[in-house]
């Protein structure tokens, strides 16, 4: 019986302290906690480390001991925990890429459209030696690209979502949609492949695609 | 005609002078002509600069809660959902609304702020870098602690809730609204404070705003919280634009009636001159001819003089619309986009904001129109026989 109370205690308090961490879902995480987290860390409590920390509870009653941050409202303080033990320790957001600048008389090399009309739909390759091109879609850069393979050291796109920068070989790519980009039909990027999902529900896209597996076919298909 | 004749120049001058009667005529309905169409346009395009950038610093979408058929507060936890929705970057519950003053009828705007959230006006976040709230502190701006101090609050306020209890709030500091005549009657306080002033229980708030990072998916993603959430009113930066601009082409409706009836009035006059120069004038011409004055010279003259007259009353004409309207604030012309009831806009402050091609299309409807209605008639007299013209 003994044993039995013991092998009791002993899981609840693994289950519960499983269960410390707070339950939220990633998207309220990432839209609002970790912003405000952030603005907390900078304007408040810039003094706390989380290297110090072995747990996220520990973290969390570290914060609360520690003067300036000691009288914020608990919610706050939650605040400031997630974004230091997700953000800062564990770099769960990916370190960004900066937003892709393009010139007023920056063209697209294999249209020859003026890019800063579309700066949603921006996408660059660089390569080795330092050249840096820019297209009006990932169609027009799939297309340079199955030329030009040689000495690629980085694309990038926008995620059609976030806008945010991304590497184009992570991404996923969402086809036959309802939306087009400057040239027509697109290969609509995405960081995720759920975010893809969800473009492909809203947007009747007809399928998703890595991009190994983008094919010319599959691209110059697109212009018909 | 490359080189300017200044001795035409100088007879064009001095004919305006001989008739004076008859060309201040001219030169006064032209003016206020042109001074009339520029102020219109001038108020226009500076109240149309005026709303976009009020759009500004608007949210992209705010999301508001109705029952039955009437607004009413929005649960807090409905933001949470919401940013499930891809495509939404950042969202926040706000509470604000107005708070009746009934001692000294005045009707303030509360705005409650969350420090340690991302403003959408700079101005409100310009404040909250400066100064530091706490629950029972306040911000406010002159015009508010001016109304306050006619009812002896100078260093706190006592709100009166909707049960009837007072809440004490200190007045931390007031701020000069400067350019921002939107924001004159603007309280900021923490949120927690403006929810116990408007009665809002702890899972209640005004309204939800929400920001979207790519604004071609504005549309899409408003009608995508329609379809979750059957019984909110979710308004769009794009609605918001369409509803000011519906408006505001109402009142261009009745701008652009007087812009007509000034343009008619302007056209009468010009072709009663161009009908026929009075036997006067024929002489004169006439008399020049004799003089050995070719057809060429009379039109030259004719010319300067027609532009002189125009050029000048064009250029005054401008200069007096925009006193009016930029120094002395447009008096009664203004008044028809004063729509306080309808989109909440109190005051415009008619910023200095002129669109060129305005003002290209007043100079290119009167001066040129102008100029060939002197030369025509001359240039049919010019043509005859010095002896055929003064007989």
């Amino acid at each position: 019986m003994f044993v039995f109370k013991l092998f009791f205690f002993l899981s609840l308090l693994t289950f519960t302290n499983l269960f410390a961490y707070p339950n939220y879902s990633h998207a309220v995480k990432e839209k609002k906690m970790y912003p405000m987290g952030k603005k907390i860390f900078e304007m408040k409590c810039s003094g706390v480390d989380v290297s110090h920390y072995e747990s996220y509870d520990a973290l969390l009653v570290g914060i609360a001991k520690t003067k300036e941050c000691s009288r914020l409202k608990a919610s706050y303080q939650e605040a400031l925990a997630l974004y230091l033990w997700d953000v800062k320790r564990e770099k769960k957001v990916a370190n960004k890429y900066a937003k892709i600048q393009v010139s007023h008389d920056e063209k697209c090399p294999v249209c020859g459209m003026f890019l800063y009309k579309y700066p949603r739909w921006v996408s660059m390759i660089e390569y080795n030696d330092g050249k840096k091109l820019y297209f009006d879609g990932m169609k027009d850069l799939m297309k340079y690209y199955f030329e030009h393979k040689k000495g690629v050291k980085l694309m990038l796109t926008q995620g059609y979502y976030t806008q945010e920068t991304i590497a184009a070989k992570d991404a996923y790519f969402v086809l036959g949609s309802d939306v087009y980009g400057p040239m027509g039909n697109e290969l609509v990027a995405f960081k995720d492949k759920e975010r893809a999902k969800n473009f492909l529900f809203d947007h009747h896209g007809k399928k998703i695609l890595s991009f190994d597996a983008i094919t010319p076919q599959t691209v110059y298909k697109l212009d018909e | 005609m490359s080189k300017i004749n200044f001795y035409l120049l100088e007879y064009a001058y001095t004919y305006i002078l001989r008739h004076k009667s008859k060309n201040f005529f001219i030169v006064t309905v032209f003016t206020l002509l042109v001074a009339l169409l520029a102020s219109l346009f001038f108020i226009t395009t500076s109240v149309e600069h005026e709303l976009t950038s009020r759009i500004e610093n608007q949210p992209d979408i705010v999301v508001e809660n109705y029952q039955a058929g009437k607004p009413s507060s929005i649960n807090v936890l409905l933001l949470d959902k919401l940013l499930e929705i891809d495509g939404i970057s950042s969202g926040k519950i706000r509470v604000q609304g107005s708070y009746y003053f009934r001692a000294k009828d005045k009707t303030f705007h509360i705005v409650g702020i969350d420090a340690f959230e991302q403003q959408n006006d700079p101005f409100i976040q310009k404040l909250l870098n400066i100064y530091d709230l706490n629950s029972s502190s306040m911000l406010v701006s002159k015009s508010v602690q001016d109304v306050m101090k006619k009812a002896y609050y100078t260093d706190y306020f006592n709100f009166i809730k909707p049960d009837g209890n007072l809440q004490r709030v200190y007045i931390k500091a007031s701020f000069d609204t400067a350019k921002r005549v939107e924001l004159k009657n603007l309280i900021v306080m923490q949120k927690e404070t403006a929810k116990k002033i408007f009665g809002y229980a702890a899972n209640q708030a005004t309204d939800i705003a929400l920001d979207v990072a790519n604004k071609n998916e504005l549309d899409f993603i408003s009608s995508k919280i329609r379809l979750i959430l059957p019984n909110v009113k979710v308004i769009s930066k794009n609605d918001l634009r369409v509803k000011y601009e519906k408006l505001f082409n109402y009142d261009s409706g009745v701008f652009l009636s007087l812009f007509v009836i000034a343009i008619f009035t302007f056209f009468v006059i010009i072709y009663d001159k161009a009908n026929g120069l009075s036997s006067e004038e024929k002489r004169e011409i006439g008399i020049l001819k004799a003089l050995g004055w070719r057809v060429e010279d009379v039109l030259h003259a004719k010319f300067y003089e027609a532009a002189l007259l125009s050029f000048f009353s064009f250029f005054l004409g401008l200069l007096l619309a925009f006193i009016y309207v930029f120094i002395l604030k447009a008096p009664l012309l203004g008044d028809i986009f004063m729509h306080e009831n309808l989109l909440n806009i109190h005051t415009f402050r008619l910023d200095v904001y002129v669109e060129l091609s305005y003002v290209l299309l007043i100079f290119l409807l009167s001066v040129p129109i102008y100029i060939a209605a002197t030369l025509i008639p001359s240039w049919r007299v010019a043509t005859l026989d010095a002896d055929e013209v003064m007989r």
